[in-house]
Order: C-alpha cells, then sequence, then structure tokens
C-alpha cells in the first residue's frame, strides 16, 4: 500500500522549470532512495511535499487523504518529518528537552512536567536502541548522535513518513551501520523513509525502491534488487551531450608541484604530481577531502603528514610562505572567503600584494593604477573605474578580481576552489576560457569542482576523492561523466563486489 | 593625499550618473542646472562619506547661538578653548587608537585606567630623572605595554576584547591606586593621592610652562602646542590608515576577517598591534596630561574617558561593526563632543548635572540620523531596482 502519492508535480522558479510533471510514490514500510545530480530537482520535490515550496501544479496524496494546498504544520500534523542536512538540535539543551522542544509537558502557569518528560524520552530511545541518556546535554553528543536525536524528534512526534537528506556525510563507518540499524527497525515498524544520498553502496544496502530525476524529470522507478549502480548512474546523468569542446592540447613543462604522500584534515596519503602548464581537476562529493587537500598545499589548513613540494622544495607553515613560492588560492564561497565588502576594486586586487611586500610600506597610486590596467585587460574585467565598489559588480566579475589579486604577485601556481558557484553560466564559460588561456600562458592550475562537464572542458587530468582518499586519477580522453560519477559515489567499488 | 582624492572622484560618478539620466532626455540640461545638480550631489555624498564635518558645524553653530543669548560674543577665545580642552587633546589623542580598534572589529576599554598607570609612570620618571627625552620614552614605553597585554590576550589567547580590556581598565587604575600610597611622596612628588610634577626639576619650566599650558599665537588666533601633538598624531594616523599596506590591512581584517587571512594578511598581528598602537597613543596623551594639568588623581582622572573616546569615534562616523570609516573622523568626533559639553556650561540655567544626558540625547540622536539615513535611501535604491529587475 503506498503511504504517499505526488502526481504530476511542476514547479518553475521565474521562467526556470525545475520540476517538469514528476510524478513519486513512496510504499508503507520501504526505504525509497531519491537520486540525481546537483540540480536535478531532489530538495524542490522535498520542499514541496514538507510544505515549504507551492508547487505549480499537481497533487499530493498522504494515506489516502489529498493536500491540495500543504503548509509546513499541516504535513508536520499528517506525519511528514523532514531531517535535514544541517542538523537543527539545539546544543544548550538536554536530549529530551529538544525531544519535547516546543512540545513541552507542563502543567498550570506553564511549569514543566521534567520527571515525566524524562522518563518518556528514555522508553522512546530504548524502543528505538538508541544509547543516550536525556538529560546529556546536546553539546556533549557526536553529530552521529546528533543525528540519531533528529530521527528520535520526528518519532517523538509520530512521523509516518520521514525524509532523510543525505544523513551520511558527517558519519564514520560504524556509525552509518548503527544508522542503518535503526532505520531497518523503522521500516519493520511499518513507516516509510525517503532516503537522499549521493553514496552508490549505501543506497545498495539500505533502500528497497529508488527514483531518480535528472532536469526536472521523472527518469526511472524501480526496486533496487532488479538494477546495477551502472544504470542508475547512467540515469543520473544521461547520455552525454556534444559539448563544445574548447580543450587543445598543450606542451607541459617540468614537475612544479609534488604532493607525497599528503595527509591532513580529511584526507589522506595523497600522492600527486602535477606539470608546468598543467590543468588538473580535483573532484569529490562533499566532504570527500578535495577541498581540503586544495586548502592545506595552500597553508590555510595544517599539514598532518607528508609533504608538498613548489618547484622541487618542501614547504609548509603559513598562507604567505605559499604565497612567497607563488601559490594563490581562490577559496570556494566568494562572499565569505574573498570579497572585502569595504574595498574598492583596486584595493581588493591588491590586498595580496600589499600583505607579501610590507616593508615597502607606503602605496604608491599610480603604479597600482598601471597595474590595474593591465589586470583588467588580461582578463576582461568588467569596472568601470579602479574606485568601484567591489560589491558593485557581478559574480563573475568578483571572481575575475580575485584572479586578479594573485596574478598580480605572478603566482604561478593557482588553486581554484569551486570557482564557479554562484556564478551564471554565461560568465562560467568565460572564466574556463580564461582559466585555458592561463595555462597557456604557463600556469598550473588545480580546480577542485563537482561539476563533470566543466571539468572535461579545461582539464588534462581528474583526480576522483572518495572519502579523503584518492579513488582515481583519469587522464583527458578518459574523463566522461558516467566514469566520474561512478568512481565518486564509489560504485565501482559495488560492482565489483557484486560480481 | 587620500582626502582630496575621495572627493575628487565623487563628481565623476556624478556626471556618470547624468549620462545615463541624459539617454532619455532629448535635449541636454542647460548647465547651471548641470552645475546646480552636481554641487547638490556633492552635498549629498559628502554627507554621506563625511557628516561627522556637518554634525560639527551644527554643533558649533548651536555654541555661537547659545552664547550670544547669554550676552556675549562669540569669538576665536571660544574655538581656541574648544582645541585646548581636555575632552580633544587627551580623549581625541585616545581616540584615534580607539577609532582604529574599532575599525579591526574590536573594543578597547582599558584606556582611561590606562591613562591613569602611563601618566603615574611618566611623571614619576620625571620627577626621578629631570630628563625629557626619558619622560617621552617613559610614557611610550609604558603605554606600549599596556596596549600589548590587550593585544595579546584579544588576538593571541582569543579572549573577546571587551572581556580582556574590562579586566585590564580594572586592573591598570588598582595598580596605581596602589603605587601611589605604596611610592614615596618625593618620587610621586605628592600626598597619597596624586602623581604630581615636581616644580623644583630645571625641566619643569620647559615641560609644564611652556609646552603644557602656552598657545602659539598666529594671526590674532591662539593654538595652543597640545592641540598641535594631538593634530600631528592625527595627521600621522590618517596617512597610515589610507595610503600605508598596515593602514589597509587594519580595515581589510575589520571588513572580512577570512578574506583578509586567505590572502595571506596576519591577522592575529594586526588585531594586537592596533591595541599596541592605541597604547602609543595613550602614552602620548599622559604626556600631554602630565604637562598640560601637571598631575593625575588615580581615584578619579580618566574615569569614562573610553566612552568619551568611543563617541568620538562613533561621531567621527566610523562603523562599530567595523571596516569602515575615516580616521580624519575622530578629530571632527572629538571636536563636537568637547563643544557639546561648551554648550551645557555656557546655558547657565542647566546644572551640570545633566550634562551626561544632554551629551547622551545628542549621541543618540546623531547616530539615528547616520544610520536612519543610509537606510531610507537604500529602500527607495530597492524600489528602484526591483523596477530594473521586471
Amino acid at each position: 500500500m503506498d503511504i504517499l502519492r505526488m502526481r504530476g508535480i511542476s514547479k518553475a522558479f521565474d521562467a526556470n522549470q525545475v520540476l517538469h510533471n514528476v510524478d513519486f510514490t513512496v510504499a508503507k514500510g520501504e526505504i525509497h532512495a531519491l537520486l540525481g545530480e546537483n540540480g536535478a530537482g531532489k530538495s524542490t520535490l522535498l520542499n514541496i511535499l514538507a510544505g515549504v515550496l507551492p508547487g505549480d501544479t499537481g497533487t499530493i496524496t498522504l494515506d489516502g487523504v489529498a493536500y491540495p494546498h500543504p503548509s509546513i504544520t499541516q504535513m508536520e500534523k499528517a506525519g511528514v518529518a523532514f531531517v535535514h542536512q544541517e542538523l537543527n538540535v539545539i546544543n544548550d539543551l538536554t536530549v529530551s528537552e529538544n525531544i519535547f522542544f516546543n512540545h513541552e509537558l507542563t502543567r498550570g502557569l506553564g511549569i514543566l512536567r521534567a520527571q515525566e518528560m524524562i522518563s518518556q524520552t528514555r522508553e522512546l530511545l530504548e524502543s528505538l536502541g538508541v544509547e543516550l541518556g536525556p538529560t546529556v546535554k546536546v553539546a556533549e553528543l557526536k553529530t552521529s548522535e546528533k543525528q540519531l536525536l533528529e530521527i528520535c524528534k520526528a518519532l517523538h512526534a509520530d512521523a509516518k513518513l520521514l525524509i532523510l537528506d543525505e544523513p551520511t556525510t558527517a558519519l564514520g563507518n560504524d556509525e552509518i551501520a548503527h544508522l542503518f540499524s535503526i532505520l531497518r527497525k523503522l521500516k519493520e515498524d511499518g513507516r516509510a523513509l525517503i532516503f537522499v544520498s549521493h553514496k552508490m553502496p549505501e543506497i545498495f544496502e539500505i533502500a528497497d525502491s529508488y527514483t531518480v530525476l535528472r532536469n526536472g524529470e521523472l527518469i526511472s522507478v524501480g526496486a533496487i534488487a532488479d538494477v546495477t549502480p551502472e544504470r542508475i548512474v547512467r540515469d543520473m546523468v544521461g547520455e552525454q551531450y556534444a559539448d563544445k569542446d574548447v580543450y587543445t592540447v598543450r606542451e607541459l613543462g617540468e614537475p612544479i608541484l609534488q604532493l607525497r604522500g599528503f595527509s591532513g584534515v580529511g584526507f589522506e596519503s595523497v600522492n600527486l604530481t602535477v606539470r608546468r602548464g598543467e590543468v588538473v581537476a580535483l573532484t569529490g562529493l562533499a566532504g570527500s577531502g578535495a577541498s581540503e587537500v586544495m586548502q592545506t598545499m595552500f597553508g590555510a589548513l595544517p599539514i598532518i603528514a607528508g609533504q608538498v613540494f613548489v618547484h622541487g622544495d618542501s614547504v609548509h607553515g603559513d598562507i604567505p610562505r605559499f604565497m612567497r613560492r607563488h601559490v594563490g588560492m581562490l577559496p570556494t564561497n566568494r562572499k565569505e572567503n574573498s570579497v572585502v565588502p569595504d574595498f574598492s576594486v583596486l584595493d581588493n586586487i591588491m590586498l595580496a600584494e600589499h600583505s607579501l611586500t610590507g616593508s615597502h610600506p607606503v602605496i604608491h597610486r599610480k603604479p597600482e593604477l598601471v597595474r590595474f590596467g593591465e589586470l583588467k585587460q588580461t582578463l576582461s574585467i568588467r569596472a568601470q573605474s579602479p574606485d568601484d565598489a567591489i560589491t558593485s559588480l557581478s559574480g563573475g566579475n568578483q571572481q575575475k578580481v580575485f584572479l586578479a589579486r594573485w596574478l598580480n604577485i605572478d603566482a604561478d601556481i593557482l588553486l581554484l576552489d569551486n570557482p564557479t558557484q554562484g556564478v551564471d553560466v554565461g560568465a562560467k564559460g568565460d572564466i574556463y576560457a580564461q582559466i585555458l588561456d592561463l595555462a597557456k600562458a604557463g600556469k598550473t592550475i588545480i580546480i577542485n569542482t563537482l561539476e563533470i562537464p566543466e571539468i572535461r572542458k579545461v582539464s588534462d587530468r581528474c583526480v576522483v576523492f572518495y572519502a579523503g582518499h584518492v579513488v582515481a586519477i583519469l587522464d583527458h580522453d578518459a574523463i566522461n561523466e558516467h566514469d566520474v560519477m561512478l568512481y565518486s559515489t564509489n560504485a565501482a567499488q559495488v560492482g565489483e563486489e557484486e560480481e | 593625499m587620500g582626502e582630496p582624492k575621495d572627493v575628487g572622484f565623487v563628481p565623476a560618478d556624478i556626471d556618470a550618473e547624468l549620462v545615463t539620466d541624459d539617454v532619455d532626455a532629448p535635449e541636454p540640461k542647460s548647465s547651471w542646472r548641470q552645475t546646480a545638480s552636481s554641487t547638490w550631489q556633492f552635498v549629498k555624498s559628502s554627507w554621506t562619506n563625511h557628516s561627522y564635518i556637518f554634525v560639527f558645524v551644527v554643533v558649533v553653530i548651536v555654541y555661537a547661538i547659545s552664547t550670544t543669548m547669554n550676552g556675549k560674543k562669540f569669538n576665536t577665545g571660544h574655538i581656541s578653548s574648544i582645541l585646548s580642552s581636555q575632552n580633544t587633546v587627551i580623549v581625541g589623542t585616545m581616540a584615534i587608537g580607539m577609532a582604529l580598534v574599532i575599525i579591526t572589529g574590536q573594543i578597547d576599554l582599558s584606556i582611561g585606567s590606562a591613562l591613569v598607570l602611563t601618566t603615574g609612570v611618566t611623571i614619576v620618571v620625571f620627577n626621578v630623572t629631570n630628563s625629557i627625552p626619558l619622560m617621552i620614552l617613559a610614557a611610550l614605553g609604558a603605554g606600549a605595554v599596556c596596549g600589548a597585554i590587550n593585544g595579546f590576550l584579544a588576538a593571541y589567547v582569543r579572549i573577546p576584547p571587551f572581556i580582556v580590556t574590562l579586566g585590564t581598565m580594572l586592573i591598570y587604575r588598582s595598580i596605581t591606586l596602589w603605587a601611589v600610597r605604596a611610592i614615596p611622596r618625593e618620587v610621586t612628588g605628592s600626598g597619597s593621592s596624586q602623581f604630581s610634577m615636581l616644580s623644583s626639576n630645571s625641566s619643569y619650566q620647559a615641560m609644564r610652562m611652556t609646552f603644557g599650558t602656552s598657545k602659539l599665537t598666529i594671526g590674532g588666533f591662539e593654538f595652543p602646542y597640545v592641540t598641535m601633538l594631538f593634530l600631528a598624531c592625527l595627521i600621522l594616523f590618517v596617512f597610515i590608515s589610507k595610503s600605508t599596506k598596515y593602514g589597509k590591512a587594519v580595515y581589510a581584517v575589520g571588513s572580512n576577517e577570512k578574506a583578509a587571512r586567505l590572502s595571506g594578511v596576519n591577522t592575529q598581528w594586526i588585531k594586537a598591534s592596533v591595541f599596541i598602537v592605541t597604547g602609543l597613543l595613550v602614552g602620548v596623551a599622559s604626556i600631554i596630561q602630565a604637562s598640560k594639568v601637571g598631575n593625575i588623581t588615580p581615584a578619579s582622572s580618566g574615569r569614562s574617558y573610553e566612552m568619551y573616546a568611543i563617541a568620538a569615534v562613533v561621531l567621527g562616523g566610523i562603523a562599530m561593526s567595523g571596516g569602515r570609516g575615516n580616521i580624519l573622523g575622530v578629530l571632527f568626533g572629538a571636536l563636537s563632543y568637547a563643544t557639546i559639553n561648551f554648550i551645557i556650561v555656557s546655558i547657565p540655567a542647566l546644572s551640570a548635572d545633566i550634562q551626561d544626558t544632554f551629551q547622551g540625547l545628542v549621541l543618540i540622536l546623531v547616530i539615528m540620523v547616520q544610520t536612519a539615513g543610509p537606510a531610507i535611501r537604500e529602500r527607495f535604491r530597492g524600489r528602484a531596482k526591483a523596477v530594473d529587475a521586471t
């Protein structure tokens, strides 16, 4: 029997159609995997289900009752619980206070019946086999325990349908096993679960059935038992689009950057040699360690073991040491990590150079203006005046300003962490064209991105990370969306094990 | 030289705006209207970027009116007394440091107590050595040490600056209170409650009578020497903040610390250094205190000076959230604050007890105008943008 039936769901944001006529069905007592690449429409669909967003068309039926205009409270009452990727527990309260938050048991005048709430919490936790003390402060819990607490909270509200959005990203293997045993217990109780994950091994371990979305359309539905990981990955990425290839084969120089047994926060024993003029892409799902590798080879995170050689010399220490070796990093999340909002475009560019040349303390404006003119031309930055506020530029143009920040100190190794984040499609192409131009001019470029088609456009090699380890290094001709996805979800391994 | 440059760019921006406006207009606007409109735009943008000057002008006008209403003639003597008042020279000098601390997004509550401690050291060194260079060195050294303790704890031990400087505020004053009783009379130069410059020292005349209390008369206008020292510090730090890499780093740390760190700025050092700089300026202020007043009373002197300095910084248009503001504003902020005092004193009907009420009201009023102004403008701009987007 089906607990949830969503039929003909469509949703558009302005002109952007994110869901086209999608059907989604979940049966009672099953774990249903909802799959798709970033931007496939999964979160929009789930938000419509939870009453967070209104759908444009379509019907939602839960347990036989139709909800034409669902609201968050209505869906909560109906038994839908959404466990978000970022946890919503309150650290300064105890476990039992969190579970009863906003639904506290009271006698008159709002006085709490604390003992009763604690004993009820204990019963709930025991029934699930969760070993947590009801009076423990949540701040003292591990991430995995907080995750379980979120699930307990949902169950306390008597949820019939639990939505788990990538619940395993922050968990270790043992913790995942524990979580899964609890999920199985819930399933036996007859509750339904929607499980969103990118990790193929997990999906094949826990889920009973699946739905794949791609570009807002329903691609396939079925039982996990009838399908292979390769098949699901193919459904997720679709047939190869005929991309216009701007890539050209270039003569590469001498090895300029080497990682040997390189370990840091979130990754282990990475070995990699990069040559002058090469474009190397690092990729992997969130939490795979690719971004951390990049930050560690710029001194922004500590090196735990191993070495990084730049121009043959081992470099360690803080950021300025790497900058002096002509390494520059364009960090992810531009607004948080790159933009100095109160500075002009010129001052934003000059910031890195100023911090290296403090021994000449006085700023001379004329040579800086000349330099600005050159950089503006090289990178075709669209700014009217060097004194324009940085915040007046578009995302793509801001990103060029921050590239200029590094070109200005003659960085010849550029680390670009998710450089096209929040940049519109046109400007993306622009940035990638620029990356190739810089490579042709002898710059060495390492990009961390999740956007596989973009990797194919520019990179000579692609290094795929899974759970902190390099699982594959693919040459340009071997880079395709299907294989990269296969490696980064570790589906390749599942396939081998099944054979 | 940064200042004229800023102002210079404003009309250029306005020209650009006018050009876009003119796209729809069939006839170019007549030149007088253009001039009038760019003058208006210039005034408007000055109001936005340098509103502290307007605040000061308004305050002085009110002062002139209140003086005249009391049957006195407002003259340069009044201006001269504003320039030499305690709130201008001593609080103003320390407020320059406070401005830098606030620009990095921190706060220093200890400067009033640090002034007492540093002045104590300064006077003791003067009394013992009778040497002006050693006295100056002691003042700067003691100030720098006070600041370095704050900076180390705030930036490297990462205790919130509010807490660190609240603690040192208590410590610095109480050490001085203890010292003034423990140190023999011939060294403190006075009884058990005060540090006082020994008039028997041969350098007393030069330090106290010439530098501390005399004025230089330029074209009939009397200009106190101590004010010149304050202005010299101000000009130095206007230059440092606008035209040096260190100055830019201070602003960058306050504007976006993460971005500054990822661009190679040693953010911990910058955050610690502004406290040391503040300490050095407290040292300068204690030289002024010693030579202008001649003594300091640890129990009562310098009380609430940290609050007066914060008020001067805020009246000077520097954002409490950090990253924004002009050191030149401190001059006008300190002058405005000092003038408000004079206004209240000049009205005989008002008791001195009510003085703080007026100062508080003016402070709130000015900040209200400064914050409400941009918010209202932003609302209009937001509407215009929404229309553009559709």
